[in-house]
């Protein structure tokens, strides 16, 4: 793409948002030339007709899913990016609800519930699409499905959060055990199943871990149950709450960088590592812009915002911001493609029984 | 529907000798049945319908009803909700009578402020409401939790917002504005010669106030209990913020569970169906206890209305305006000025957490928020005329007896009540969303929704209006040689003048905060406020969400005092 001498508005808004994150994006030169091949080129030139495309995605909080919103309306002026952020279930429910209705309005599907793609692709509705910068990524995400129907385009971390003000270092639970301690009684967040993709694998690691019994005995700590993983950041940083059960790394690093009292603790049993992929629907209204918005995801510029707002990077080239951890620095576990599949509808369901909602 | 009765109106004068002898009642009523059928009934019929059938086949089955109410859980919920549902009605009423009587008929003071502050109650949307106490009472971090224990040295917080307490008042106190409406647009009907009869015979104020001011207006009081009672039971926005971290069900956050995949519409249909069931028991109820009453109180006789001398009690009464006042609209919105305003709310009321840029985020970098403003906007307005329109002339046909069967009518009505939004929108849903009409995703099907669910609204003050203009006045037009078209438009239009800007402002609002029946209805470029402040609620980005809130509460008071102006009369503001 040709070099633009004067910066748009928009892409002076999201430089400035950028510098507000704790001058994350200080690493991020506004103006850096993009790797635009001649395969992305000929997708922008269709998607350029379609005009639009529409991303429903969980994959991040608001702030980050609008800033790689507008990075790309920068990069490829003349489509509009409609970056539409929910949790995974809520994200599903709106999928599936246009598919039966048959009226698509979703183009690019990133959900963090690696289930969804599973069951979708049985049936046959994703759009089998391999991106061309799949190959670009680092190793461990590269090859997620096989037959090219969905490709991970973001990871995060999830571990221990913790409200500094209220508690030193040296208090705060090391491990997920430690949670169990009647200490932490009233004191702890949780986000909800039902509704988060992370929470939904962070329950089946540590089932997988320590059995169900481990949330018979957390509930008794009488956990303030929220919905998206993100809100235990919320109840952290009113003081609600003083440790996050299922803190997400990401969120709780940015909102740190807004001056917020929080920290994070990497258990050494393993945070868990989500893995989340991106997929088209069968039948989508902006084929093209979509195809177009997954090599964007994928692109280095894309990973740069990833890390400017404390998510893990696809891309090797892009390393993770000063004293931020990242998965390649703690010890990370992570459950099989089958055990989420099987695994999360089933914690959802003892989730219930257990804690009530 | 807008159509129906401007449309006949300019046909009168040329046909004018010849409606004279053909009533036009038959083909409006067909008319009326069709809008209905096609808003109300069809997509009612299909919820029912599929709560007996099997998903795929469509065979006739009980189990969605094993399913539905098989769990303890589910049933639970439920009770849950009864509950919910009564203790809302009966505190709006403890805040909305007292308030609407002390404005209505007596010299308490500073009246026109507290009727600002209830019209400020009114428009703010529970689920926002709901987030101000989370700010304001939640167990540990709640300011007035920090107040009581940085004042007594206690350890931990008196209020808990996340309780069935908690949840009962935050959406009373959203709710109370209808008791009120209701109740002083009926004390502002009854003119003061029955009371005086009292008084001459020998009752006290209080007394007279008891016995003969407020069962006077008792159908009002009780229209809105109903109403409370109904609209607290179909909410979703509040009970999913503050039920789900207290770790209760109530009926509507159960049925979302139902949409989630693999969605059960047949299952939450069948769930559903006990809501259905009270409403119509309260309509039985509310005819029966009052419905052989005559209340008729407004005739074309004048009647003058006195106010009641309270002495020192209005000092009292005072009081009690103001603190359901700061529970209703001080004490949140100061909160969520704060966060809208803050960096970290958390960090409290200080200069260096002072910033514009959870504005800016909305205006400029949100992707979404600009449309979702105009969105919402948009549509309330239509929302609002369409809804008007439509239940005028049914309240019209209704009240008149112009029809048989009418009651039918003023049921099919009413009942969008009963039906939580989310089922509604799923009816609408399932009936409108898939060729042939193919509307989702589109502005249509969320303007219709919001017709339907606002049609109650309208019906009610519409219905109210027509009823307390006795028929003498159109008689008298009718008896002079006018038709009946003439009636309304000369006689009736002009009288309830100020009850349509009423009922304009009462759908209107609501529409703007509408969230349960938007949430399954909305696509990417429909999207509404609501809708956007739920999705930015589920990671509780309070800062960003207070400041969208705040946005929506400036716009919408500003166009409704661009709406009143423009109608006639000012609404709740206005100084009796």
């Amino acid at each position: 793409m040709a070099r633009r001498p004067i910066p748009s508005r928009r892409e002076i808004l999201t430089g400035a948002s950028a510098l507000a994150l704790g001058g994350a994006l200080g690493a991020r030169p506004a103006h850096a030339e993009r790797e635009v091949t001649p395969h992305q080129k000929e997708l922008y030139e269709l998607a350029k007709k379609e005009g639009e495309v529409t991303w429903y995605t969980a994959h991040s909080n608001d702030t980050t899913a609008q800033a790689l919103g507008r990075d790309f309306e920068a990069a490829f002026p003349g489509i509009e990016a409609n970056a539409v952020r929910t949790t995974a279930q809520v994200a599903y429910q709106r999928l599936t609800q246009e598919q039966k209705a048959g009226a698509m309005q979703v183009d690019v599907f990133s959900s963090t519930d690696i289930g969804h793609y599973v069951a979708l692709k049985e049936k046959n509705l994703l759009e089998k699409y391999l991106p061309e910068n799949s190959t670009k990524l680092i190793e461990v995400y590269k090859n997620y499905d096989p037959d090219g129907y969905y490709t991970v385009t973001s990871a995060g971390l999830i571990a221990i959060g913790y409200n500094t003000a209220k508690l030193k270092e040296a208090e705060a639970p090391k491990n997920w055990p430690d949670l169990l301690d009647p200490k932490w009684k009233d004191k702890i967040a949780l986000g909800h199943p039902g509704f988060s993709g992370y929470v939904g694998t962070w329950a089946v690691s540590l089932k997988k871990l320590y059995g169900w019994d481990f949330f018979e005995k957390l509930a008794k700590n009488n956990p303030q149950v929220g919905r998206s993983i993100n809100d235990t950041v919320t109840m952290l940083n009113a003081g609600e709450r003083i440790v996050a059960g299922s803190g997400p790394n990401g969120t709780a690093m940015e909102s740190a960088g807004k001056g917020n009292p929080l920290a994070m603790t990497y258990p050494p049993d393993g945070s868990v590592l989500i893995i989340a992929p991106s997929g088209i629907p069968k039948g989508v209204k902006h084929p093209n812009a979509a195809k177009l918005f997954m090599e964007y995801l994928l692109s280095i510029e894309a990973s740069k915002i990833w890390v400017g707002h404390f998510n893990e990077s696809m891309r090797p080239e892009v390393k993770s911001l000063n004293g931020a951890k990242s998965a390649a620095d703690v010890k990370t576990i992570r459950p099989t493609v089958d055990e989420i599949v099987n695994g999360i509808p089933e914690v959802i369901k003892q989730w219930r029984d257990t804690f009530g909602v | 529907m807008t159509a129906t009765l401007d449309q006949i109106a300019p046909a009168e004068g040329a046909l004018a000798r010849r409606m004279r002898f053909f009533d036009p009642s038959m083909i409006l009523w067909i008319a009326l049945i069709a809008v209905l059928v096609f808003l109300i009934a069809s997509p009612m019929v299909r919820l029912v319908v599929s709560s007996f059938q099997e998903p795929e086949t469509h065979r006739l089955t009980l189990a969605n009803y094993a399913e539905a109410y098989g769990r303890a859980r589910h049933l639970q919920a439920l009770w849950n909700t009864f509950q919910f549902g009564a203790g809302v009605a009966v505190l709006a009423c403890l805040f909305g009578v007292p308030l609407a009587w002390a404005i209505s008929r007596t010299d308490m003071p500073a009246k026109g402020f507290v009727r600002l502050m209830v019209f400020g109650a009114f428009i703010i949307p529970p689920y926002l409401g709901a987030i101000g106490w989370i700010l304001l009472a939640g167990p540990n971090a709640g300011w007035l939790n920090k107040v009581w224990m940085g004042l007594t040295g206690a350890e931990h917080g008196i209020f808990n917002v996340y309780s069935m307490t908690g949840l009962i008042v935050v959406v009373a106190v959203t709710s109370f504005p209808y008791v009120f409406v209701f109740t002083s647009s009926a004390l502002d009907l009854v003119s003061t010669e029955m009371e005086d009869a009292a008084n001459i015979l020998g009752a006290g104020t209080l007394r007279t106030t008891l016995r003969v001011t407020l069962p006077l207006v008792l159908p009002a009081i009780v229209g809105g209990l109903i109403i409370s009672f109904l609209e607290a039971i179909a909410l979703f926005g509040a009970p999913a913020l503050i039920a789900l971290p207290a770790r209760f069900q109530v009926v509507s956050t159960q049925l979302w569970q139902f949409f989630e995949y693999p969605v059960r519409v047949e299952q939450a249909a069948a769930y559903a169906m006990p809501l259905l069931l009270i409403t119509i028991l309260m309509f039985w109820l509310q005819r029966r206890v009052l419905g052989r009453r005559g209340y008729t109180t407004v005739s074309g006789k004048g009647g003058e209305r006195r106010i009641t001398q309270l002495g020192p009690w209005r000092w009292m009464m005072l009081g009690y305006a103001l603190f359901v006042c700061a529970l209703a609209v001080f004490l949140p919105m100061l909160v969520l000025t704060q966060a809208a305003f803050a960096r970290a709310w958390g960090r409290g009321f200080s200069l260096d957490n002072l910033t514009l840029n959870n504005f800016r985020y909305i205006l400029f970098e949100q992707t979404q928020a600009q449309n979702a403003i105009i969105n919402t906007f948009v549509y309330s307005g239509i929302t609002a005329f369409a809804a008007i329109s439509l239940s005028l002339a049914i309240a019209y046909v209704v009240t008149r007896r112009l029809v048989p069967w009418s009651n039918v009518l003023a049921f099919l009505c009413m009942a969008p009540f009963v039906i939580p939004g989310i089922i509604l929108a799923i009816g609408f849903y399932a009936a409108y969303a898939p060729p042939p009409l193919a509307l989702y995703g589109t502005a249509t099907i969320l303007i219709l929704a919001y017709t339907t669910r606002f049609l109650p609204i309208a019906y009610t003050s519409s219905a109210a209006g027509i009823r307390s203009i006795n028929p003498e006045m159109e008689e008298a037009v009718r008896i002079l040689g006018g038709g009946r078209l003439t009636a309304i438009r000369r006689v009736l239009a002009p009288l309830l003048k100020r009850s349509l800007a009423g009922a304009w402002i009462l759908v209107f609002i609501p529409a703007t905060r509408e969230l349960s029946s938007a949430i399954f209805l909305v696509g990417p470029n429909t999207r509404v406020i609501s809708v956007m402040l739920f999705d930015l609620s589920e990671e509780g980005n309070f800062e960003v969400l207070s400041a969208l809130g705040m946005i929506l509460l400036a716009a919408t008071l500003v166009i409704a005092a661009i709406g009143f102006r423009a109608i006639g009369r000012d609404f709740m503001v206005r100084s009796s």
